[in-house]
């Protein structure tokens, strides 16, 4: 829920999720060269997607969209994913002919574009382009992206992007198809940060930059063809993309119309019974409870009905900076207190997540399975009444802040910890209350916070940096723990640093333990995320990671 | 006139104090609209500049000057790199949409004025009429359902009223569609086809208080002595009626023109649900997103279609009591807009 917020930006108004398509039949349906406008087979037709949302942007530097939804069908980069419902993600190249290659020292990346690709109006998308579309994204302007790759380019942090003609000499372009990035250090995931929206290529007469959220040009298979806020957005073919260059998007339907500002229980309504105009749609956010229960028990919807695997991390951060929790014993204590098994079922039940011993989200590639503290989901109150009493801790009062929609599954960690005489008092905010407060406040406010995380590419580094590294604490970031440890610090620095894939991942699975072990928060579920879409929709399939449907494979049938 | 010019002073004094509570507060609550424009993850530099550029860094009288300014003259966010102009009259700029807060306005304004024109008419006609009947045949089976189904309007919720359109009449029986705005420009029967689920629903809900307003001061109207005086004299019922139910145009004119200015200013509840992009719709998503700009100025607007709204309703009085258009004084009553719980009044006839 918490990851509803903090994403919110990215779900609710800058794109609306779409749902996943079964990669197996995507790829069959670029092996067979299924072109755009053939028409036959599994391609054509004209899809909607039902979103909550009122406005949309199609521009890359502002937004904050997964690899696999809705900017992914009018913007390419330089990588992509591949998900797969029986696999990790794995990244794949995109514009470029692999995923990057990295110097001896993992500070210069090179990026080779394939030949002959082209924007939507014929002309082609070179070097060039993708830098400026990097450059964009330095823009005060054009804020509010993803920003991994501004702290990682040399000289990003004193540069203002490129309007009055300056340009970022940490992004080489030798020829029309090389790209060389210099990074401030090595950093082995950087093929990853390459499938972020800012990886765009954007052509440098594209006009005013706030204008160009409206009016993007296009290097996926689809085009803006026409937005009206508040009401509808239709995408059409991009007639200059070829699908022989592009192994991440299978291009099915004709047309996509978003139809925006839609209320979710009546358009899983008109979903779950198969309506005319709902046949070739999907909602594009969770299905709402009540409606959840009702799919469940309808036959008539059956596999139109779809829910991820485990996803995002949804946690109970310990504030260490909070004088009741600086006690390592203490925190572990609460490991043992809190009732997971409480948490779910308030939660909705098993449809709507896994239990969570560890941090890394399933899907990524690297995660290892562990558990250093209770074995069972409803916790051990024995253990952790004798850790506190190790600890001399009595009459311990904790605050924990949540989100007004989690009240349920606060009241659940407040029985949880009563189990072991500590004393929880929820507060509530609201959303915006409720941010400002934990990333942007000064951690006094809070003992204990109820949050999730979703992480914005498939690497162990997305998942742990941010919530764990001393530099995300306030400012708007999202180590809640308020968690400042310099041996986790240089171990998260060893690892993000290390370009050997095999060796990262190794490392990253030692520092999740380091982590754990520390207890700065207590991890809980692995949260599940429930899709409907109509009859008409197939290849609607959800990847291991993340735990949404990719948009960029859905086809219709015929 | 002078009278008129009061009133005009006091409506912007009011407009004025309606801007400074949105600013103050926003100020009080610890929100910080800066950080929904710095990117994941924020840095330090990323934040200050996107304050800076939003002309958040700036004391809050500051911002509250140059925001009433720039309704005058207009404004320019931002540096000589990248400058954004938002032309007069400028209510903010949304850096979440990229859009100036007049323009966004603009374009959800006439999806609720088509809900607010359709609704009101609704409402009072059949409000009125439901009321007028119910009058006549006190204590009759008429009267207790108009009683009884006004009571149930009163209190339902509007998200459950509407859902349950929603469900019976586009799901279930497809008669109309469930959500979606048409431009009346693009064809006024699809327009309107579209409207009929939150006009009806809209109402069904506010009718209540016209049916109930109606059917206590027609009673009470019914009861005295110059209605005696006319039946005596051989009046029709029919005159009757209408007598009565002039007396209380000034109390119902009120109650439409406030209708009218609060429903212009967007229904969130009612535009979610059917999907209509109007300016309750984005009030709505600019509070999940603290989008303060877009917040701001659709408060304002709101509130100025109110004070619009109330400013029609007083100079229309005169035309509807001849009384005020001779100097005279308005009775008590015709000033109220919940006449239901006043005394009974003598009418002077």
């Amino acid at each position: 829920m918490t990851s509803a917020s903090f994403t919110r930006r990215g779900i609710l108004v800058a794109t609306p999720l779409v749902l996943g398509t079964g990669m197996l039949a995507a790829c069959s349906t670029d092996g067979s060269g299924g072109s755009s406008s053939d028409g036959g087979g599994e391609s054509g037709g004209a899809l909607t997607i039902f979103s909550t949302g009122e406005e949309m942007s199609f521009d890359p530097a502002t937004s904050q969209n997964l690899a696999i939804t809705t900017l992914g069908l009018t913007a390419r980069r330089l990588t992509a994913w591949k998900t797969s419902a029986g696999a990790p993600t794995e990244l794949i190249p995109d514009l470029a002919t692999d995923t990057g290659t990295a110097s001896e020292d993992g500070r210069t990346w090179t990026f080779t574009l394939q030949e002959g690709l082209q924007f939507e109006d014929g002309t082609p998308i070179t070097a060039a382009t993708v830098k400026y579309g990097l450059e964009r994204s330095f823009a005060a302007e054009l804020t509010g992206g993803l920003t991994y790759h501004k702290v990682l380019l040399e000289g990003g942090e004193d540069y203002a992007g490129p309007f009055s003609d300056k340009h970022l000499d940490s992004i080489e372009t030798p020829d029309e198809t090389t790209i060389v990035l210099h990074l401030n250090r090595p950093y082995g995931d950087f093929g990853w940060i390459a499938s972020t929206p800012a990886f765009a290529p954007v052509p440098e007469e594209s006009g005013e930059p706030e204008t160009y959220a409206t009016a993007p040009v296009a290097s996926g298979p689809y085009r803006l063809e026409s937005y009206s806020p508040g009401s509808q957005a239709v995408l059409v073919r991009n007639e200059n993309w070829d699908a022989g260059t592009d192994q991440a998007r299978a291009g099915g339907p004709d047309s996509l119309e978003f139809v925006l500002a839609q209320d979710a229980s009546v358009v899983a309504q008109s979903i779950i019974a198969d309506r005319s105009d709902s046949q070739n749609a999907f909602l594009s956010t969770f299905v709402p409870t009540a409606q959840l229960v009702q799919a469940q028990n309808d036959p008539n919807v059956g596999d139109r009905l779809v829910t991820s695997g485990p996803g995002a991390l949804e946690y109970l951060a310990l504030n260490t900076a909070s004088e009741a929790l600086k006690d390592v014993k203490v925190r572990q204590a609460i490991q043992y207190a809190v009732d997971k098994q409480a948490y779910l079922t308030a939660k909705g039940g098993e449809i709507s997540g896994d239990y969570a011993t560890t941090l890394i989200t399933p899907g990524i590639a690297g995660r290892e399975e562990y558990s250093l503290y209770s074995d069972d989901p409803a916790g051990d109150a024995d253990e952790a009444t004798a850790l506190l009493q190790e600890a001399g801790v009595e009459d311990l009062t904790l605050r924990l802040v949540i989100t007004d929609d989690q009240t349920g599954a606060a009241e659940a960690i407040q029985q949880g910890l009563d189990r072991a005489g500590i004393t929880v008092t929820i507060q509530p905010l609201d959303e915006n209350a409720y941010s400002s407060e934990v990333t942007a406040g000064d951690g006094t406010g809070y003992d204990l916070v109820l949050s999730s995380w979703q992480p914005d590419v498939p690497s162990p580094n997305a998942n742990l940096t941010p919530l764990f590294d001393s530099s995300q604490i306030g400012n708007g970031n999202y180590n809640l723990a308020r968690y400042d440890n310099p041996d986790v610090d240089a171990a998260i620095l060893e690892a993000s640093s290390t370009t050997d894939a095999e060796e990262a991942h190794a490392k990253w699975a030692a520092v999740d333990q380091q982590i754990l072990e520390d207890s700065p928060v207590v991890p809980l579920i692995f949260s599940k995320n429930s899709f409907i879409h109509g009859s008409g929709v197939e290849n609607f399939v959800i990847g291991e990671f993340p735990a949404y449907p990719n948009y960029l494979t859905v086809t219709l049938a015929p | 006139m002078i009278p008129s010019l009061q009133r005009l002073a006091r409506s912007l004094g009011v407009l004025l104090v309606v801007v400074g509570l949105t600013f103050a507060i926003f100020y009080i609550a610890p929100i910080d609209p800066a950080l929904q424009m710095c990117g994941k993850p924020c840095s330090p530099e990323d934040l200050e500049a996107a304050r800076g550029f939003m002309g958040f860094d700036k004391p809050w009288w500051v911002q509250l000057g140059t925001f009433l300014a720039a309704i005058v003259t207009g404004r320019s966010f931002g540096s000589a790199d990248v400058l954004v102009e938002c032309a007069a009259p400028c209510l903010g700029y949304s850096f979440q949409l990229h859009q100036s807060v007049t323009e966004l306005l603009a374009d959800r304004f006439p999806v609720s004025f088509s809900i607010a024109i359709g609704a009101v008419a609704l409402q009072a006609v059949f409000g009125i009429a439901a009321g007028a009947l119910a009058a006549r045949r006190q204590g009759g089976m008429l009267d207790r359902i108009v009683t009884g189904v006004s009571v149930v309007a009163a209190s339902a919720p509007a998200f459950v009223v509407g859902l349950l359109a929603v469900v019976v009449f586009a799901l279930r029986l497809d008669l109309l569609p469930s959500g979606g705005y048409e431009p009346f420009a693009e064809g006024p029967l699809e327009w309107a086809r579209h409207l009929v689920l939150p006009w009806a629903t809209l109402a069904f809900l506010n009718g209540a208080i016209y049916g109930r307003l109606v059917r206590s001061s027609m009673i009470e109207q019914l009861g005295l002595d110059y209605v005696r005086t006319s039946r005596a004299l051989g009046l029709s019922e029919r005159r009757i009626d209408g007598y009565a139910l002039r007396n209380l145009a000034l109390p119902l004119t009120t109650l439409i023109a406030l209708d009218i200015g609060a429903l212009l200013g967007g229904t969130v509840i009612t535009e979610r649900i059917f999907g209509q992009p109007g300016l309750g719709a984005l009030l709505l998503d600019a509070t999940a997103t603290a989008d303060l700009p877009v917040i701001v100025g659709t408060t304002l607007v709101g509130s100025l279609l109110i004070v619009l709204a109330n400013l029609g309703a007083d100079l229309a009085r005169p035309l509807l009591d001849r009384r005020l258009a001779h100097g005279g004084r308005s009775p008590r009553r015709s000033s109220a807009t919940t006449p239901l719980d006043q005394t009974p009044q003598e009418n002077p006839s």
